[in-house]
């Protein structure tokens, strides 16, 4: 273990999945500690977004233990896995569209199953009570994520940018003790990213949650990430600080390729 | 305070209940009043057509929680129709194992209530198989059970086989149907509105972010399917006790085509869209009569136009009072 001596919340062993003849993820091993803001790199195609679909059991691992909090993951359908504190956002952004802003946050706080279908057919008290007390909540993480103007709008109609934040409010309304991003910065300019960098920071200290992220652009990695691992060919090549990464001759390696024969 | 829209729908701080009961209380007197009154004044054949309206948007709305709401496309209605109807026939007819009971009024609400839960039952089964398929695969397996379930009732002697159930008691009416038409109404709009009605709209739009975010898609497409065939369960209760007759046929897959028209017209997941729909398709072949015998053929162009038109139906996903001409009507611009 590092230096760090807080308490590890996901920890993952020898995780492998292939998909036909391709290795996509070999023997991949992390432990995530509370609150810890990591990074995951790695040249396209390395397995990255497979690792995040492995552990919110979208894919079954071929070999492998993942347990968070002691829990064993593996096999647990994706909302169960959902429920016991992994959220995640999409690479490619997941919206529920046709949804307002708002209601995409709602969404998440299902599964907590906030009151029964007695009260939402007869609107008891308790409905308009939890109804209204999470979408105070909702408009509340809205606002951490910069996205308080309009919670009205349909989710289609955000400007792209406003998607990937979007997406980040509705993980968060889960709850999650860990929380995985899938390059929120994708398509952003770089004030964006800049605006972004510092709500992902805030989002760690303000609800303790232990942060998983997947970024291509390095400033944004080496900016707000405690820690970084490497994947490449769905192997992990290296781990450590940013300073340690950046001076890696595995990593340069796989960025840049060899100039060897 | 209590104007018409908080009435029905509820309003930020939430309508007590002794308000809604008396809400509630008061739409049933209007309901008898207008029953009085269509049944003394108007023509038996409008209202005849005005009643299938009503039983249309039952089954337009149900369709809808399915099909719009929920995004799974069912082409079977017809079949939970069906056992409604003959569920709740049998029950009237050919067991009346309490004698007077069935022929009473509260002897029919049950047996259509009976009906219902059978079709709900139905609709359990149906929604497994939807857990593993989609889009037109799932249109297939729904269009085979409804059509399965249409030969069972074609092949059981005890109501009546390929002949059909006759003396069924007319026990049903305007009242009762737009009753239900109202209850149907209501609880499917309340539940849209509530924390798993979400859960139901979120699989529509992305099944994976859905499962991702905690929802249990498998378990929320079944409610769908159950809550939805329990109300065509009811509406074919209601048709079999206004008909007084009903045979298999009545049931084939033209009538769940004519339910997905309602829906895919009215606009898919919008409930004012379902009702619109309903009595749209409903009421247009009855007033294109003067047309004879080119009926059906305007009837199919005038709804190819509406969907090159309106390709996401009248309202698309919205309600009427979200329509902008009707929110203005309500609205002051802002200045
Ligand atoms: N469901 C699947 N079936 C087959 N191959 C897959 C599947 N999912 C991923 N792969 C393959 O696994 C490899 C890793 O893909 P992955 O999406 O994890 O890469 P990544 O590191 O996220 O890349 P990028 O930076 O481009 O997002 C790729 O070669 C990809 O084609
Ligand atoms: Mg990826």
């Amino acid at each position: 273990m590092s230096a760090s001596s807080a308490k590890e919340v996901l920890k993952l062993n020898d995780v492998s999945v292939s998909f036909g003849g391709l290795k996509a993820v070999s023997q991949f091993g992390i432990s995530l500690h509370e609150s810890e803001l990591c990074g995951l790199i790695g040249p396209n195609g390395a397995g990255k977004t497979t690792v995040f679909n492995l552990i919110t059991g979208v894919y079954l691992p071929d070999s492998g233990t993942m347990d968070l909090d002691g829990q064993n993951l593996c096999g647990l359908p994706p909302h169960e896995i959902t429920k016991a504190g992994i959220a995640r956002t999409f690479q490619n952004i997941r919206l529920y569209k046709e949804l307002t802003v708002l209601e995409n946050v709602l969404v998440s706080y299902h599964m907590r199953k906030p009151y029964g279908y007695v009260d939402a057919l007869l609107r008891t008290r308790q409905y308009y009570a939890k109804e209204h007390e999470l979408k105070e909540h909702a408009l509340r993480l809205l606002s951490v994520v910069g996205l308080k103007n309009n919670p009205d709008d349909f989710a289609g109609s955000l400007s792209y940018g406003d998607q990937r934040r979007l997406e980040i409010a509705r993980a968060l309304a889960t709850s999650p003790k860990v929380l995985l991003l899938d390059e929120p910065g994708a398509g952003l300019n770089s004030g964006e990213k800049v605006e972004l960098m510092k709500v992902v920071s805030k989002i760690r200290d303000q609800f303790k949650v232990t942060i998983l992220v997947i970024e291509h652009d390095m400033k944004f990695v080496m900016g707000i990430c405690e820690r970084i691992l490497v994947l490449d060919h769905g192997e992990l090549i290296a781990e450590g600080t940013p300073k340690q990464i950046q001076s890696n001759p595995k990593v340069i390696e796989a960025y840049l390729g060899v100039a060897d024969a | 305070m209590a104007d018409t829209h908080s009435l029905f729908f509820g309003d930020q701080d939430g309508l007590k209940t002794p308000w809604q009961i008396l809400g509630f209380a008061l739409l049933v007197l209007l309901l008898m009043g207008a029953s009085a009154l269509i049944e003394n004044n108007v023509n038996p054949y409008v209202q005849r057509i005005i009643v299938n309206c009503g039983i249309g948007i039952i089954l337009g709305l149900s369709l809808n929680l399915v099909n719009g709401c929920a995004g799974q496309f069912s082409l079977g209605h017809a079949g939970f129709m069906a056992v409604g109807a003959y569920v709740s026939a049998y029950l009237t007819t050919v067991l009346m194992p309490f004698g007077a009971f069935f022929q009473s009024d509260l002897g029919v609400g049950t047996a259509v209530v009976a009906g219902g839960l059978a079709a709900g039952l139905s609709g359990y089964v149906v929604g497994l198989p939807s857990l593993r398929l989609r889009g037109d695969y799932l249109a297939i397996v729904t269009l085979g059970f409804g059509e399965i379930i249409r030969i069972v009732f074609l092949n059981i002697s005890a109501v009546g086989g390929p002949r059909g159930l006759p003396g069924i008691p007319l026990a049903s009416n305007f009242f009762w149907v737009y009753l239900w038409a109202i209850v149907t109404f209501a609880i499917i709009y309340r539940l849209i509105h509530s924390s798993a009605g979400r859960a139901i709209l979120s699989i529509r739009e992305d099944e994976i972010s859905s499962q991702s975010m905690g929802v249990d898609v498998s378990h929320y497409k079944v409610v769908a399917f159950v809550i939805s065939a329990f109300f065509a369960g009811v509406a074919g209760g209601l048709f079999a006790h206004y008909q007084g007759f009903i045979d298999p046929n009545t049931f084939n897959f033209n009538r769940s085509v004519e339910v997905v028209i309602m829906v895919v017209i009215g606009g898919m997941g919008s409930l004012s869209g379902a009702v619109i729909g309903a009595v749209l398709v409903t009421m247009l072949p009855e007033l294109l009569r003067f047309f004879a015998e080119y009926r059906m053929v305007i009837f199919s162009g005038l709804l190819v136009l509406v969907m090159l038109l309106r390709p996401m139906g009248i309202f698309g996903r919205h309600e009427i009072w979200e329509a902008s001409w009707f929110a203005n009507l309500k609205r002051k611009p802002k200045p």
